[in-house]
């Protein structure tokens, strides 16, 4: 059986998952950076993937201006936010939270055991998907994993993606996001 | 960038086995939060077992707070209802409490405490803890404090939630720089007309399903839409009661009309001298009412005599036979009457005295207490919870208009126009900290580059809001606030809506119908943001309660209930109630303290600016599916009315070769042009010397991805605001505008 999601650790998606919180001090450690550092080496990226900054330094003024561009592409922004990190934004026609593609997400939670922690969780978040991703493939379901990825994620992900790198020259955020796409993205 | 190797590739390299465990190890190390999820076995819901109602809401798409039950699917409101337990508005909801759904997943919606890390008016913004941005507010607002005093501190509030962060800043901190939209640019002048009449606040306490004849002077009900009142409103017409509609335009309520006075704008106090002198000439007044109940009535006869039938009808554009038609109609129907108070009464800067000629008129013809009349219903007794006043002394002594000897007759807070003056001018003192809450004063208040300027100035500006309206861009500090939806606040109470029903009282207090448990957003309530602050300030021991359920839980003691029994009870308390009918005012036909502040003791009409040759008046309303700016960005209303319609004289519009539908912009007699293009509606139902459209559109934040930019802000144009002697309420219905047409200014024929 052909299901790629089951072979990739949980622990990338664990890691991608933390990668899209809220930018802050306490994650984004050394360790962190050496991580990330070393999935790109590992990913032998092409020659036009250069600037990556992974010396980023957090103590620097660099952190104050990757919070602020979290803030600008993810929550609230003037002119506009960029990209709220939900799918219902990008699947249903109204644009609003909680939409149906919201629905469908916190059933197939339930339907595999799990449900979101607080009871006014917007199921939809990236990082809840992402999360989600590694409970499945822990529990030693990388078919649903798969299917979950096919009927849901894929089909909202990279108009997610488009919007923040047409909005944001962030080599961070858009790393990550290619990294996401490739963790993610169908495979023969 | 592109990958070179497929993720099999990568995951089958040997290095890979490395990086997981590198993974495993950073993951061990416990640097990342928390997944977020439970575990939880499924469980079929079945069949219709996955709606569940949550009852005791109370709706704040508006003002008038319909109660609510929500309809959850597993934690998601999909449906707001009007609570069929419900007195008042029954089972009924309008379109705005319809969409309530859509504000609470409003992508828009602010949803961490922010820092203004760019400029004030261009904001750029970054996520902060409630700690730091607590910390920042409280020491920045003690800064103020320490520098200019108390006063120095302004506030705008708006709304339930703001009630008690003003009180704590205006009895507590002690600044009585407060000016709350609600008043000064909207119902202020009725309010103190009507207590310096009455002795009792006007509310909009018509009997009108009892009543056999009902006046509304520019009121358009049906526009505005409060579900009760709408309902009173049709009971009273359903009756068969005789609507009279003095209105420059033909509004819903002039459409339903028997008889529809199509005054000309700014004139309707003399309108109602001349009814009011017609009724004591003919001696068609209730004489036994007046001569029991009113003080000063003679001076008052005196001081309105000369405003004969001839003499308004030439100064109102409308027939002497009109103005004597509707007197008859009036006396003949008295003391059956409703005479309507009106709500947004803040047009010409005169409105206090036209208030005081309604409420004279309604005494005149003894329409108090009796059926249709003006009643007052009877509600239930709450508990309090209140800030001790220990800074109450200190803002007296600051209040502006008191140290000016000016507006003795304002409601309370100060005028916002003494206000904003002195925080650009610095004189008498220095005003250096803003805080708006739930308000929006560059939408709310006349004349916006002054405003601009005044925030400007400030020190620090820091702002609650719900959603990022205009004013937010001006904030150093934004704090997101909880929706109505999803906290506690205010204690709804009232009677039945046709106080001819059996007697009942309601006492319904605003609880959640959505959880705020989130790991989504860091809202908070207002009571929560204000006790820190207050800590922080303090004043720990002066905090009346330690959370907003606790709030209300006290409020309610004081009819012997709780949160826990209300939520018993479906969320709204029901007690029996008493016969609201009989109740007896004095009327003060002439004021004798009104008369010794050096105002007109009996209602004056004076006469407001005429527009300029080529202009014709700018007034406006609004939209029933609208609140002003609160709901602009809300998708299903923005889709149902997305901009606002100008309303054109068709006689002019053929002078001016314009049809229906046409793209226009107006430009005022400062020369200031509409941002944006809007649509013309050319109709009969206008006079020439007037241009109507709706308030609240166009708002300019870009945040507001919906709202902005759809249709135009008449706030903008509104550049010469009056201010009402009396009260110090703006006058907003003061502007003059042209027509613009593909670049070309066109003149308004006369």
């Amino acid at each position: 059986m052909n299901c790629p999601q089951s072979e990739t650790p949980a622990s990338l998606y664990r890691f991608l998952a933390q990668s899209f919180r809220y930018p802050e001090q306490a994650w984004l450690t050394e360790p962190y950076f050496d991580l990330l550092g070393n999935i790109k080496q590992n990913l032998a990226l092409n020659s036009d993937a250069t600037g990556l900054h992974w010396n980023y330094n957090a103590e620097s003024d660099g952190l104050e201006l990757l919070q602020i561009e979290y803030t600008r592409l993810f929550i609230n922004a003037a002119p506009a936010v960029i990209a709220p990190p939900y799918s219902s934004i990008y699947l249903d026609h109204e644009g609003n939270l909680y939409g149906q593609s919201a629905v469908w997400v916190k059933q197939f939670y339930q339907l595999h055991g799990f449900d979101v922690e607080g009871e006014g969780d917007i199921p939809d978040h990236l990082v809840l998907e992402l999360e989600f991703l590694a409970l499945l493939i822990e529990e030693q379901q990388g078919d649903k994993a798969e299917q979950f990825l096919n009927e849901h994620f894929r089909r909202w992900f990279p108009l997610f993606r488009e919007r923040v790198l047409s909005g944001s020259t962030n080599q961070f955020y858009s790393t990550l996001l290619t990294l996401v796409d490739f963790f993610t993205r169908e495979e023969p | 960038m592109a990958f070179q190797m497929t993720r099999r590739s990568f995951l089958q390299a040997s290095a890979s086995a490395a990086l997981t465990t590198a993974l495993s190890t950073w993951l061990a190390s416990g640097a990342q939060a928390r997944s977020g999820f439970v575990r939880k076995p499924f469980t079929a819901p079945g069949s219709f077992g996955d709606t569940t109602t949550v009852t005791g809401g109370v709706c704040e798409m508006c003002f008038w707070r319909c109660q609510l039950v929500g309809k959850l699917r597993d934690g998601k409101l999909v449906k707001l209802e009007g609570n069929p337990k419900s007195i008042d508005n029954g089972a009924s909801i309008c379109a705005r409490g319809n969409a309530g759904v859509k504000l609470l997943y409003d992508p828009d919606r602010l949803k961490y405490p922010l820092k203004n890390v760019g400029k004030r008016g261009a904001p750029v913004w970054k996520r902060i803890s409630w700690d730091e941005a607590l910390d920042e507010c409280a020491s920045r607002l003690q800064g103020v404090i320490k520098n200019n005093g108390p006063q120095g501190i302004a506030i705008f509030p708006h709304g339930a939630s703001a009630t008690y962060p003003m009180h704590y800043f205006e009895k507590v901190v002690g600044t009585p720089n407060n000016s709350e939209a609600s008043f000064f640019q909207c119902r202020g002048p009725r309010d103190m007309a009507y207590i310096n009449t009455f002795g009792v606040q006007a509310g909009e306490n018509v009997d009108m399903p009892n009543a056999k004849a009902i006046l509304l002077v520019g009121t358009h009900i049906g526009e505005n839409i409060h579900v009760s009142h709408v309902k009173q409103y049709l009971k009273g017409l359903e009756n068969g009661a005789k609507l009279i509609v003095v209105d420059p335009r033909f509004s819903s309520s002039a459409a339903k009309a028997d008889v529809w006075v199509q005054i000309k704008p700014g004139t309707d106090t003399a309108f109602l001298l001349a009814v009011m002198n017609y009724l004591v000439k003919k001696k068609t007044y209730d004489s036994a009412y007046v001569q029991k109940n009113g003080e000063g009535f003679d001076k008052f006869a005196k001081a309105i005599a000369h405003a004969e039938l001839d003499w308004a009808a030439k100064i109102c554009d409308v027939p002497a036979a009109q103005i004597k038609e509707v007197a008859d109609l009036l006396a003949t129907n008295a003391p059956h009457v409703s005479i309507h108070p009106g709500r947004h009464v803040t047009w010409y800067g005169t409105d206090f005295q036209r208030e005081r000629a309604l409420a004279c008129l309604t005494g005149l013809l003894g329409a108090i207490g009796t059926k249709g009349g003006f009643v007052v219903p009877k509600g239930p007794k709450l508990g309090k919870v209140a800030w001790p006043d220990i800074g109450a002394e200190h803002a007296e002594e600051f209040a502006l208009h008191k140290m000016a000897e000016k507006h003795q007759f304002s409601p309370p807070g100060t005028p916002t126009q003494m206000l904003r003056d002195t925080a650009i001018s610095g004189k008498p003192y220095a005003i250096k900290a803003c805080i708006t809450w739930g308000q929006n004063p560059i939408q709310t208040i006349p004349g916006q580059q002054e405003t601009i300027k005044m925030l400007q100035q400030m020190d620090f500006v820091m702002v609650v809001d719900v959603m990022p309206t205009d004013i937010t861009m001006y904030a150093d500090i934004l704090l997101p606030e909880l929706s109505y939806l999803e906290r506690y606040d205010i204690v709804k109470t009232g009677v039945q809506w046709d106080l001819n029903d059996k007697h009942q009282q309601y006492i319904a207090p605003r609880m959640p119908l959505v959880s705020s448990v989130s790991a989504d957003h860091q809202r908070k309530d207002s009571v929560w943001i204000t006790n820190e602050l207050a800590k922080r300030l303090g004043h720990t021991k002066q905090i009346p309660a330690p959370s907003a359920e606790a709030m209300v839980d006290k409020i309610l003691a004081g009819a012997q209930l709780s949160v826990a029994q209300i939520r018993k009870e479906d969320g709204i308390h029901l007690q029996s109630g008493t016969d609201p009918y009989g109740m007896v005012y004095p009327v003060r036909f002439f004021n004798e303290d009104l008369a010794d502040a050096g105002y007109s003791g009996a209602p004056s009409y004076t006469p407001v600016a005429e527009p300029p040759q080529g202009f014709a008046r700018l007034v406006y309303g609004r939209v029933p599916v609208h609140t002003f700016n609160r709901t602009m960005n809300n998708v299903w209303l923005n889709a149902e009315i997305p901009e606002n319609p100008i309303w054109l004289n068709q006689t002019t519009a053929e002078k001016l070769g314009l049809k229906n539908g046409d793209r226009i912009n107006l430009v005022n007699q400062d020369g200031v042009v509409s941002v944006k293009a809007g649509v013309l509606k050319v109709t009969l139902g206008i006079r020439k010397d007037t241009i109507f459209t709706a308030h609240g559109y166009g708002t300019k934040n870009p945040a507001m991805t919906n709202g902005v930019n759809k249709g135009f802000d008449d706030q903008a144009l509104i550049t010469n605001p009056a201010v009402d002697p009396e009260t110090g309420a703006h006058g907003m219905r003061t502007s003059f505008v042209r027509i613009m047409k593909d670049g070309k200014v066109l003149s308004i024929p006369a």
